[in-house]
């Protein structure tokens, strides 16, 4: 058995397993085939954690892009934090080893004023969008491009209107991973996105609901590019129209495709009465073609 | 195998989704190939796995399924059927029954017990397109058993989907009790699962079968609504006031225009765009 089919057996069992504890499961298979690690780690999506950022003191999110060793990269200082204080330089050390992201846990300069401004305008996105929640984009160099992760994560905690229609809370997390190649005055872009969507409600007559999971999406492109500020504005309408397509995939299969299934488990109403309409109905259909 | 691999192992074995258990075992196996005597050891672990899932089995020579479940174990890894009067061997890791014996129930509350089980029957038939059933005296006559499943398999579309209802009346106080879980599995590019559970505590006015089973006829159908209710909360609250579908303004980003979005009113409600 090669690690091949071993990795591609984890990822079949994750995509059986609760959604709700993916992290647990991660953990337990890196336990089991710990030779499987930086394949899962890098490849599985988990919730975004936020952490704050020392300098600015807005928040943001943590991945394994902006990660190296302890201390992960804020987005709004551009410099790297340990989560028990102090800022560090980050990517490779004095002997040129590198953990985590590594070097290219740091962009070039230019790369690094195109972050920026992505920054600034999923900002403004997640205001638009999620009216709360944590936004943050991290980029890195290609050879021959540029590549990317735009976060955003949203908390929706217990509330409920008054006329008993029952709380809800919920998690939302997406993450965008694109690369972009340069091509004669246009781009390539590839794009690969997952949100992972947790709602839960409880109350006396209902009990305990819980519908958790996560979705992934990819397209390919090729859009105009004249300078850096219109890779902002490309990469910024393809995420906005690959969260519509998801957000709407989403709600489809939370609440069209599961309740379906309900409904097939178990009628509401009596089988044999329905037998007998389809019976009758069968039986006209029957006459009239006579 | 050490202990703590067996442990980790046997709660993917518990996680396992309706109707996915083969495919759970044949990723252990491909991911546990140093330790090919594992499956042999995850007894265990399939045995709760049927018994709490309540796998359903056909038994040789007979279309129906019957139910697995603690209720109506004989130890040994056999089972009893009182429908077809017989008990069976069942391979908890194959999910396959074998060497069928007769078998008469015995049993003080033996009337009750079949009058419940016709009655249960009929209501299986009137609200489950595809479910198997099972009535069993328990804890030495004093109480009785009465367990449902429903499976809907669809594996060429990504989901799977079970009902499980267990209901345990107590004669000698005339309570109802026990649980309704409901389990949905999507898996189309993704892993979505429903999971629900509600609690069953209700007293009964009489010990008869019809007013047995009217309790409930009455306890799932409650049930099935506020199901559907809970979609609506989770739609309508949570999920809404996570992400708007579109801004308020209800139009598009416009993204060369982003960075004078900071200046202008067009966040918070604002609707100038000129």
């Amino acid at each position: 058995m090669s690690e091949v089919d071993q990795f591609d057996s984890a990822l079949d069992l994750l995509r059986r397993l609760d959604p709700k504890h993916t992290a647990q499961h991660l953990d337990s298979l890196i336990s089991l085939v710990p030779s499987l690690t930086e394949d899962l780690l890098s490849s599985v999506d988990q919730p975004l954690t936020i952490a704050r950022c020392k300098k600015s003191g807005r928040d943001y999110l943590l991945c394994d892009y902006n990660r190296d060793g302890d201390s992960y990269r804020s987005p709004w200082s551009g410099e790297f934090e340990t989560p028990s204080g102090g800022t560090g330089a980050g990517g490779v050390d004095d002997q040129g080893n590198n953990d985590g992201a590594g070097e290219g846990a740091v962009p070039s300069e230019r790369v690094r004023k195109m972050e920026i401004r992505a920054n600034e305008a999923f900002d403004v996105y997640r205001e638009l969008y999620y009216e709360g929640g944590v936004s943050s984009v991290y980029f890195w160099n290609l050879d021959d491009g540029f590549a990317g992760v735009v976060l955003l994560k949203k908390v929706a905690t217990p509330s409920g209107k008054s006329e008993g229609t029952g709380k809800s809370e919920g998690t939302w997390d997406s993450i965008h991973v694109f690369e972009s190649v340069d091509r004669a005055r246009q781009a390539h872009y590839k794009l690969t996105s997952t949100v992972i969507l947790h709602l839960s409600t409880d109350n006396d007559a209902l009990g305990e609901m819980e519908l958790s999971g996560n979705m992934t999406r990819q397209i390919e492109t090729d859009m105009a590019v004249d300078d850096d500020t219109s890779h902002i504005a490309n990469i910024g309408k393809l995420i906005e129209d690959m969260e519509l397509r998801m957000r709407n995939l989403l709600q489809e299969v939370y609440f069209g495709k599961a309740k379906d299934v309900v409904g097939d488990l178990r009628s509401m109403g009596m089988l044999t009465e329905a037998n007998k309409d389809k019976a009758t109905h069968q039986e006209m259909i029957n006459s009239m073609k006579r | 195998m050490t202990s703590r691999q067996l442990k980790t192992v046997s709660s993917f074995v518990e996680g396992a989704p309706p109707g996915e258990l083969a495919d759970v075992i044949a990723d252990i196996k491909a991911l546990t190939v140093s330790s090919p005597n594992l499956i042999s050891q995850l007894g265990p672990a399939f045995e709760k796995y049927n018994e709490e899932q309540f796998a359903t089995v056909k038994l040789p020579g007979s279309s129906d399924h019957v139910v697995i479940s603690s209720h109506n174990s004989l130890g040994d890894g056999r089972y009893y059927d009182a429908e077809s009067s017989s008990s069976f061997a069942f391979d908890h890791s194959t999910q396959k029954a074998s060497a069928v014996q007769s078998y008469l129930l015995e049993s003080s509350q033996l009337d009750l017990v079949k009058s419940l089980s016709k009655l249960l029957g009929s209501h299986v038939n009137e609200h489950y397109p595809n479910a198997s059933y099972g009535v069993y005296p328990i804890e030495d006559d004093s109480k009785i058993a009465l367990v449902v499943v429903a499976n809907k398999y669809s594996p060429n579309n990504f989901w799977n989907g079970r009902w499980r209802s267990l209901y345990i009346f107590s004669p000698s106080n005339s309570s109802l009790s026990g649980s309704i879980k409901v389990d949905v599995h999507y898996y189309e590019d993704g892993n979505v699962r429903l999971l629900t559970t509600t609690p069953i505590s209700s007293s009964v006015s009489s010990s008869s079968a019809s007013t047995i089973l009217r309790e409930i006829a009455v306890a799932e159908k409650k049930y099935q609504e506020e199901i559907n209710k809970g979609f609506s909360i989770l739609s309508e609250g949570a999920f809404k006031g996570l992400r708007r579908q579109l801004p308020i303004t209800r139009q598009k980003i416009e993204w060369d225009k982003i960075a004078g979005y900071r200046l202008g009113q067009d966040i918070g409600g604002g609707s100038a765009r000129n």
